[in-house]
């Protein structure tokens, strides 16, 4: 199912796709029990970046990798990938002594309390808050001439999820949020410990959606014995 | 924009004593001749000190911090800072010049240096003497100096914490040195991460004697490169060769630890002060039983595919967290060479050096010395401030250890390094002080390894064991740490083309093989440039007495001693190749106008 993993796949079109109403039980092996969960509950699938954090090195290729394909450069009248400056990478090394790396990015949350939390109103036409969920690519969005720059989603997010929205210094517009590179995820395909992977989003995994703080006591618990890494939070 | 693609064109330039800073611009030229790291720094030494026998520990002298043109890029392995000034340690057997020593570099890995260029330097220089203990705090553009009385004294694991509580950012990287720094220790080293050091030839020595606690830098931008499309595939090439390939992997699994077992097989290992060179008891703190008992995880530097770098931690009488190690020079410096076999006793010691702030190859160079000393009688219990002092005790060790980081009792003279032990012992102890030019030598025994005495011998810090085992090699090293790469993945032969094409791409300066050794020759000889100036002869280029008298009495390499009309001979020839006056050392003119040095010579 290709048309699965490029992540721009409506609930509508899963079910014709799977000529759903007859064969939920096809659908059941093709797909597992999440998204099949998903195609009956009218939720649309979601996948996201996982991280296993016992792969993880902390070498930060992803950073370099989501940011060169995030921001492309023209050169020689044709768009490049940019030369991988980690200050604008999507997903985010974390590191603490003892020494823990949390690679942090959107768990691409059903419940959305970033969106949530945008003090915009909602478009008439549209139904868009200034932060939304792209219905295409089911990523996180901001439309910036809407965006008032209050950084309600930042807090929310940081709050109550992974903390990656990082509002812009200057204007507070949110940041940093996963595009998952149009169904292509890079910080995946260039991660030389393979700590990375693609997969459907489910709440019930460890560490779901919590922020690195919370992921790096838990880790450093398990490796060292300790959680201290000083005041700093 | 910079006049020279891959790089922003400038230094940072800090100078402690007036708090004022600046941003230097650096010729075009300089980046071709000397590119980064290593090079560059040399060559701002070069500038800045006008005149032999400045004072190491004076204002005057620079500390550089430089990354690479591969720095700030995501470049394979492009993680190291080389700190480069004038050495604390070193010293000529005669001189006109009473504070004489060589340059000295030292080169670390982590995140720092791409940090540097993130920020927008190609490097940081630090002179003069902030009037009390200060740090740096460079965030981008703005530059600050700021009180560091509340850290006075601070243990570098603490320290790594506070610092980051204190500026209220994870992002910053940090580089601090410890309370041996403070205390003026020679052989201090600087920390970065709390595990990582720029730990040979003393520039934490010369950091502390700037009242410089730390520097902490966050950055936003990176350099350009002057081919862009090319600069691309050429990254898609490194990545290829190096992630998840077989070199990577086996690098990753053990890191340099491996070499604990695989040299004392091989017997070249230093153990008991270099008398020998295979360790019975090397598989108890070699690289697998650390991975056993110890490692929990493998730590990358900047943009690594190899991550050699290993934590974990120990439980019972020493037990607790390990930031990295056992290495090859830590594992075999305080183990193999103390006849320590303890694991956990090990990485306390370890642990311990770094918290202090010590170098890990000259503390365990001088205990060794001391336990020495102590076996034959030359020293007693007392002069030892009750210590004793006895091959293979962790706890002695550990005692004998923050004794020299406090320049307490005996630590005083210890801290001065084996070459003064042995002047005031005397005694004939001198025959086994194991230093070139008053640097200790490192974790590689030599009586059966003759080439890698002629890296101690000639290296341009003393005693390296990483210069390079030829003429050629070191000019390879040398031009290799003037780009912010690290060494163990160009272990990998195919990396090479790939790694010159970045050079290339980035520059806009065509690399190949020969333009790649030849700038590494011109590193090298401006090195040898300035140790000349300052005294040093081809009668300090010699190795200590042991390796020519004690022939190993164990091991595969059992009666294995270096000959000296060998060495002798050897170095002639290497002056030769290298276009020197084998008499003296001297680089000959014309050598130096081939490199295009000629005009520097003073
Ligand atoms: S590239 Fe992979 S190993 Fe490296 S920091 Fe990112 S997730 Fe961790
Ligand atoms: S992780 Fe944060 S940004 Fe992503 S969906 Fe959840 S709340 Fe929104
Ligand atoms: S910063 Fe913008 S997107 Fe975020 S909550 Fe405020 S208005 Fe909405
Ligand atoms: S999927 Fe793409 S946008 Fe998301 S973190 Fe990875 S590289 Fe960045």
């Amino acid at each position: 199912m290709k048309a699965n993993d490029e992540g721009g796949y409506s609930r509508r079109q899963f079910l014709k796709g799977c000529g759903l109403g007859a064969g939920s039980l096809v659908l059941l092996g093709q797909f597992g029990i999440h998204s099949a969960a998903w195609a009956l509950s009218g939720e649309p699938v979601l996948k996201m970046v996982l991280v296993d954090y016992s792969k993880c090195t902390g070498c930060r290729t992803c950073e370099t990798a989501c940011s060169a394909s995030n921001h492309p450069v023209p050169v020689g009248g044709k768009e490049l990938p940019g030369l991988g400056n980690p200050y604008y990478a999507n997903i985010r090394l974390h590191n603490f002594n003892p020494d823990v790396d949390v690679a942090n990015v959107c768990a691409m949350c059903a419940d959305t309390p970033c969106v949530r939390a945008c003090r915009v109103e909602p478009d008439g036409e549209t139904g868009r808050r200034a932060l939304y969920r792209d219905e295409a690519t089911h990523t996180i969005r901001n439309d910036s001439a809407r965006c008032i720059g209050c950084r309600s989603c930042a807090w929310a997010c940081a709050s109550q999820r992974t903390g990656t929205i990082s509002p812009n210094p200057a204007t507070g517009k949110p940041e940093r949020m996963c595009t998952l590179c149009g169904g292509d995820p890079q910080c995946v395909k260039k991660c030389p410990f393979s700590a990375l992977s693609y997969v459907e989003v489910r709440n019930n995994r460890k560490f779901y959606g919590q922020g690195p703080e919370k992921i790096a006591a838990q880790l450093a618990r398990n490796w060292y014995g300790t959680a201290d890494f000083g005041g700093l939070k | 924009m910079s006049s020279k693609a891959g790089y922003h064109g400038v230094v940072l330039s800090v100078d402690l004593s007036t708090g004022k800073s600046q941003k230097i611009p650096i010729p075009p030229e300089d980046f071709d001749n000397f590119v980064g790291g290593q090079g560059l720094g040399i060559k701002i030494l070069w500038d800045r000190l006008k005149r032999p026998g400045v004072d190491a520990l004076s204002p005057e002298n620079p500390l550089l911090f430089m990354p690479g043109p591969f720095s700030g890029l995501p470049v394979p392995s492009s993680s190291r800072t080389c700190v480069v000034t004038k050495s604390p340690i070193t010293a000529p057997r005669k001189s006109d010049h009473s504070h004489a020593s060589t340059v000295t570099y030292s080169n670390m890995g982590g995140f720092f240096g791409p940090e540097i260029r993130f920020a927008g330097y190609d490097g940081i220089v630090i002179t003069g003497k902030a009037p009390a203990l200060s740090y740096l705090v460079i965030d981008d553009a703005k530059v600050e100096i700021r009180d560091a009385g509340k850290f006075k004294g601070m243990r570098t694991d603490a320290f790594d914490r506070a610092i980051l509580e204190e500026l209220g950012d994870r992002k910053f990287k940090t580089v601090y040195i410890g309370p041996a720094g403070e205390n003026l220790v020679p052989y201090s080293s600087i920390l970065h991460t709390a595990g990582r050091a720029a730990g040979r030839g003393g520039s934490g020595c010369v950091m502390g004697s700037k009242n410089l606690k730390a520097i902490a830098v966050r950055g936003t931008g990176q350099p350009g490169v002057a081919d862009h499309a090319g600069f691309l595939s050429a990254l898609e090439k490194a990545r290829k060769v190096l992630n998840g390939s077989a070199y990577a992997k086996s690098w990753a699994e053990q890191g340099t630890a491996r070499g604990i077992v695989g040299n004392s097989k091989a017997g070249t290992e230093s153990v008991r002060n270099y008398r020998e060179g295979t360790f019975s008891e090397a598989e108890k703190i070699g690289g697998e039983a650390a991975r056993r008992d110890v490692w929990v995880r493998d730590i990358a530097c900047y943009c690594c595919p190899l991550a050699c770098k290993k934590s974990g931690m120990t439980r019972g009488k020493y037990g607790g967290v390990v930031h990295d190690g056992p290495e090859y020079e830590t594992g075999v410096m305080l183990g193999s060479n103390l006849l320590i076999s303890d694991m956990a006793g090990l990485l306390k010691a370890i642990t311990t050096i770094d918290d202090l702030g010590l170098d890990q190859i000259s503390t365990g160079n001088v205990i060794g010395f001391l336990m020495e000393a102590y076996e034959r009688g030359m020293i007693s219990r007392s002069f030892l401030d009750g210590i004793d002092l006895k091959w293979g005790s962790v706890d002695a060790t550990l005692a004998m250890i923050e004794k020299i980081a406090a320049k307490e009792g005996v630590g005083a003279l210890a801290a001065e390094g084996v070459r003064a032990l042995a002047w005031q012992i005397g005694k004939g102890s001198e025959k086994f002080a194991i230093h070139v030019k008053g640097l200790e030598l490192a974790a590689h025994n030599i009586q059966a390894n003759p080439p890698r005495g002629l890296s101690y011998a000639t290296a341009s810090r003393g005693a390296c064991h990483m210069s390079g085992d030829s003429a050629a090699m070191q000019n390879r090293r040398a031009m290799l740490d003037s780009t912010g790469m690290c060494f163990f993945p160009t272990f990998e032969p195919a990396l090479e083309e790939p790694m010159l094409s970045l050079l290339s791409a980035i520059t806009g300066r065509t690399f190949d093989k020969a333009e790649f050794e030849k700038t590494g020759e011109r590193i090298f000889n401006l090195e040898k440039m300035f140790n000349y100036r300052e005294g040093f002869r081809r009668e300090d280029d010699r190795l200590p007495d042991r390796f020519f008298e004690d022939a190993f009495t164990v091991g595969p390499k059992k009666g294995a001693v270096l000959d000296r009309d060998l060495f002798e001979t050897t170095l002639t020839e290497y002056y030769r190749e290298r276009g020197w006056d084998p008499k003296t050392s001297s680089p000959e003119k014309v050598k130096l106008k081939e490199l295009g040095l000629d005009g520097l010579s003073s």
